[in-house]
C-alpha cells in the first residue's frame, strides 16, 4: 500500500518510538525537542523520555507558556530552531598562526553527525531555505554548514496541533511534511504512522521490529488530522503578488508606526529558523588568532556601519529591511521566500509585534 | 568537500609607495587572474580584513592603496617591502568597459574612489573608446593619490583635477566635481563610470541626468560593509542586492530606488 509519503508505511507503538530513538541514538548525536525551565527547545538529547510528550505551548504575540494536552506529538516546532546546530551562534572558522613575519592557517570543519529527531513542516522548509543561502544558491557554497548539513539524518513529524503564532498556510509550507526526511512520524489514535522518505530511512523502518504494515484507515487518519489542522489555521495574508507589493511600499512612512513599537532588540532574528547573517571576529593573542563566525542581527546598530557610520539609524529602517528581506529581497536572492511561517519571531517579540499584521498593514493597508 | 571561500593567499610586498599621509600604495606578488573594478579581502592578523579594491596590475603583482581608517587598514599600511600580505579574491564584478567602445567614456572619482577607477581607466586608454575624460575631485592639495602618472594620463586622456579646498602649490582648478562636470560639454550617449563617497555619486548623476546622460549608461561602484565578499553575512545588503558579489559596480538605474532613498 503506497502511502501519501515517498515510501512505505508502517505502524508502531510508542514502544516502537522509543526503538527507533535508541537505534538513532546510537549512531547519530540526537537533537530533539525538550522541556526546560518552562520552554520546549531544540537540544541534545540523552534519552526518549526527554521528548515532551504531552505538552503543548500556548502562544500569542509576546506570550508563550506550556500546558498538558492528551497524546503525544501535541506540541509544536520548538522556541529555538535548527540553525542553531547547522549555522551555530558562534563556530571558530580558522585558527592564524603568526611566526616570524609570516601567517599559517589552520581550519578544521565540524564533524557533528546529526539526527534531527521531530522536524516539523516549517523547519523542513527552512533547511531548504538555508540550504539555498548556504549551498545551492551561493557560488562559494560555506564549508562549515555543509559538512554538518551532509550528515543530517531527519525524522520529521506531521503537526496534528498548531499554536496561534503557527502561519504555515499561510506560507505554504505546512502542517503536511511533503519532502526532505529520512522517515516521517505522523501521530494517529494510540499508534503511529511512520513513512519511509530515503533509502537510510528504509533501512532502518525495515530492522525495526513489532511493526505492522500501514493499514488504508491509517492513510485516511493522517489525512484527517492533517486537514483537522488546515481548517483550523486561518490565512494571515496573501502570499501572491506580495513581493511587488511591497517594494512599492519602501516608504518611510510605512515603517514608522512599527519603528516606535520595536525594541531592536533582535530576538526575532535570533529566533527565526532562517535569518543567517553573521559577523566575523578576530580573537587573538599575542600569536594566535581565531577567527570566529557569531549570529549577527539587521537589528543591531552596528549591523550596517561604513567607517562607522551607520548607515541605518532609525529603527524603522531595520524593521524594513528585515521584513523586506523576508518577503521581497529573498525571493529575488534566492527564489524563495526568507519566512516559512514558523511564527517563533512573533511568539518571542517582547514588545508583542505580530509580523502577520505589520506585513497586513504595510502591503495591504 | 567544497572549497574553503574564507582559504588566505600569502603575497610579498614588492614596493611600497605613500601616496600622502595615511595612505600608502602596495604592490603584492600575485597570479590571480582579475578584472577592473573587483576588490581583494585583505587580512591583518589579530584585527580583521578589509575589502580593497584592485587599483591596478603589473607583471605578476596586483596594486592595492589603502588608506589607515581603522584597525585592519592601520596594520595593513605598516607593511613594507619584503613583508607578507594576506589575502583573498579577487571578488565581485567589474566594469563594463566595452559598453563604451565606439563612445564617449567619462570617468567621475572623488577622493580614494580614484582607486578604484585607475585601473579601468588605464585600460580605457587602451581600448577603441573614442574619447576619454576623467574628472578627479580631491578634498585637498596632499590627498591627492598617484601624482606620478598626471602627466602620463594627461596625454593619454582628458584629464582634470579639481581641489574642494586651495593651496598656495596648486595652479589648478578649485570647486566641487559637479561644478566642473556641469561645464563640461558631453556628448548625450556617453557611458559614465564613477566612485566616490556617496553623496559626490547623487550629486552627479543629477549634474549628467540635466545634461541628458540616461542612468542606463551611469555605472557606480559603491562602498558598503563586507565582512565575508561571498553573498552569506548580510552587512552589504543594499535592497535586494548584495554589493559584495552583485557589486561593487551597480548599473545606476538597477540601484537608483535603494541608494537615493534614506537608510535602505
Amino acid at each position: 500500500m503506497e502511502g501519501k509519503g515517498k515510501g512505505k508505511g508502517y505502524a508502531v507503538s510508542h514502544e516502537g518510538l522509543r526503538k527507533l530513538f535508541d537505534l538513532l541514538s546510537s549512531e547519530y548525536e540526537l537533537v530533539g525537542p525538550a522541556l526546560k525551565e518552562g520552554v520546549i527547545s531544540y537540544k541534545v538529547l540523552r534519552s526518549f523520555e526527554e521528548l515532551p510528550f504531552g505538552c503543548k505551548s500556548m502562544e500569542l504575540a509576546g506570550y508563550y507558556a506550556v500546558e498538558k494536552a492528551d497524546g503525544y506529538f501535541t506540541y509544536v516546532r520548538p522556541s529555538n530552531s535548527l540553525k542553531t546546530f547547522l549555522h551555530p551562534p558562534e563556530l571558530t572558522i580558522m585558527r592564524v598562526k603568526r611566526e616570524n613575519g609570516k601567517l599559517s592557517f589552520e581550519y578544521e570543519y565540524p564533524d557533528k553527525k546529526y539526527c534531527f529527531f521531530d522536524v516539523r513542516a516549517c523547519d523542513l522548509s527552512a533547511l531548504k531555505v538555508l540550504d539555498m543561502v548556504f549551498l545551492h544558491k551561493n557560488k562559494n557554497p560555506d564549508p562549515y554548514y555543509a559538512s554538518l548539513r551532509e550528515k543530517v539524518f531527519i525524522v520529521a513529524v506531521n503537526c496534528t496541533n498548531h499554536t496561534n503564532t503557527c502561519f504555515c498556510t499561510t506560507m505554504g509550507t505546512g502542517p503536511e511534511v511533503k519532502e526532505g526526511y529520512d522517515f516521517l512520524i505522523t501521530e494517529l489514535d494510540g499508534r503511529f504512522l511512520l513513512e519511509e522518505g530515503s533509502e537510510r530511512g528504509r533501512r532502518l523502518l525495515e530492522s525495526l521490529e513489532n511493526k505492522e504494515e500501514a493499514r488504508q484507515e491509517d492513510y485516511e487518519e493522517k489525512e484527517r488530522r492533517l486537514k483537522k489542522v488546515e481548517s483550523s489555521m486561518k490565512r494571515a495574508f496573501e502570499t501572491e503578488g506580495l513581493k511587488e507589493r511591497l517594494y512599492g511600499r519602501m516608504e518611510e512612512s510605512f515603517w514608522e508606526p512599527v519603528g516606535k513599537r520595536c525594541l531592536a532588540c533582535t530576538a526575532c532574528t535570533q529566533s527565526c529558523p532562517t535569518c543567517f547573517c553573521f559577523d566575523l571576529l578576530e580573537r587573538a593573542s599575542l600569536d594566535v588568532s581565531e577567527r570566529v563566525r557569531v549570529w549577527d542581527s539587521c537589528f543591531s546598530p552596528s549591523f550596517a556601519t561604513l567607517h562607522r557610520f551607520n548607515l541605518r539609524q532609525s529603527v524603522h529602517s531595520r524593521y524594513r529591511q528585515w521584513l523586506m528581506h523576508k518577503f521581497a529581497y529573498w525571493l529575488d536572492q534566492f527564489g524563495t521566500f526568507g519566512c516559512v511561517g514558523c511564527g517563533r519571531c512573533i511568539s518571542w517579540c517582547p514588545a508583542g509585534i505580530d509580523l502577520r499584521e505589520e506585513v497586513k498593514r504595510v502591503a495591504y493597508g | 568537500m567544497v572549497e574553503n571561500p574564507y582559504f588566505l593567499k600569502e603575497g610579498r610586498v614588492l614596493k611600497v609607495v605613500k601616496e600622502c599621509e595615511g595612505v600608502f600604495t602596495f604592490h603584492i606578488a600575485t597570479e590571480e587572474p582579475a578584472e577592473p573594478g573587483q576588490y581583494n579581502m585583505l587580512y591583518a592578523f589579530g584585527a580583521g580584513e578589509a575589502p580593497i579594491t584592485i587599483a591596478s596590475v603589473g607583471e605578476g603583482y596586483v596594486v592595492h592603496t589603502v588608506r589607515a581608517v581603522g584597525n585592519v587598514t592601520r596594520s595593513i599600511d605598516s607593511l613594507r617591502e619584503g613583508d607578507y600580505l594576506y589575502y583573498r579574491g579577487p571578488y565581485g564584478n567589474r566594469w563594463e568597459l566595452e559598453r563604451a567602445f565606439g563612445k564617449t567614456l567619462l570617468i567621475l572619482s572623488g577622493g580614494l574612489g580614484l582607486a578604484a577607477t585607475r585601473w579601468v581607466f588605464e585600460r580605457a586608454m587602451e581600448s577603441p573608446v573614442k574619447r576619454l575624460i576623467h574628472l578627479y575631485g580631491s578634498k585637498d592639495y596632499e590627498s591627492l593619490l598617484y601624482k606620478e602618472f598626471y602627466e602620463k594620463w594627461a596625454k593619454g586622456a582628458e584629464f582634470h583635477i579639481t581641489l574642494d579646498r586651495p593651496h598656495p602649490e596648486w595652479k589648478g582648478r578649485v570647486g566641487l566635481i559637479t561644478e566642473l562636470l556641469k561645464e563640461l560639454e558631453l556628448e548625450k550617449d556617453a557611458v559614465v563610470f564613477m566612485c566616490g563617497p556617496d553623496p559626490m555619486v547623487k550629486a552627479c548623476v543629477k549634474t549628467l541626468e540635466e545634461k541628458g546622460i540616461r542612468a542606463e549608461n551611469i555605472y557606480a561602484s559603491l562602498e558598503r560593509h563586507m565582512k565575508c565578499s561571498v553573498g552569506a553575512c548580510g552587512h552589504c545588503m543594499i535592497g535586494p542586492y548584495f554589493v559584495c558579489k552583485d557589486g561593487p559596480v551597480f548599473r545606476y538605474d538597477l540601484i537608483r530606488e535603494y541608494f537615493e532613498r534614506k537608510e535602505v
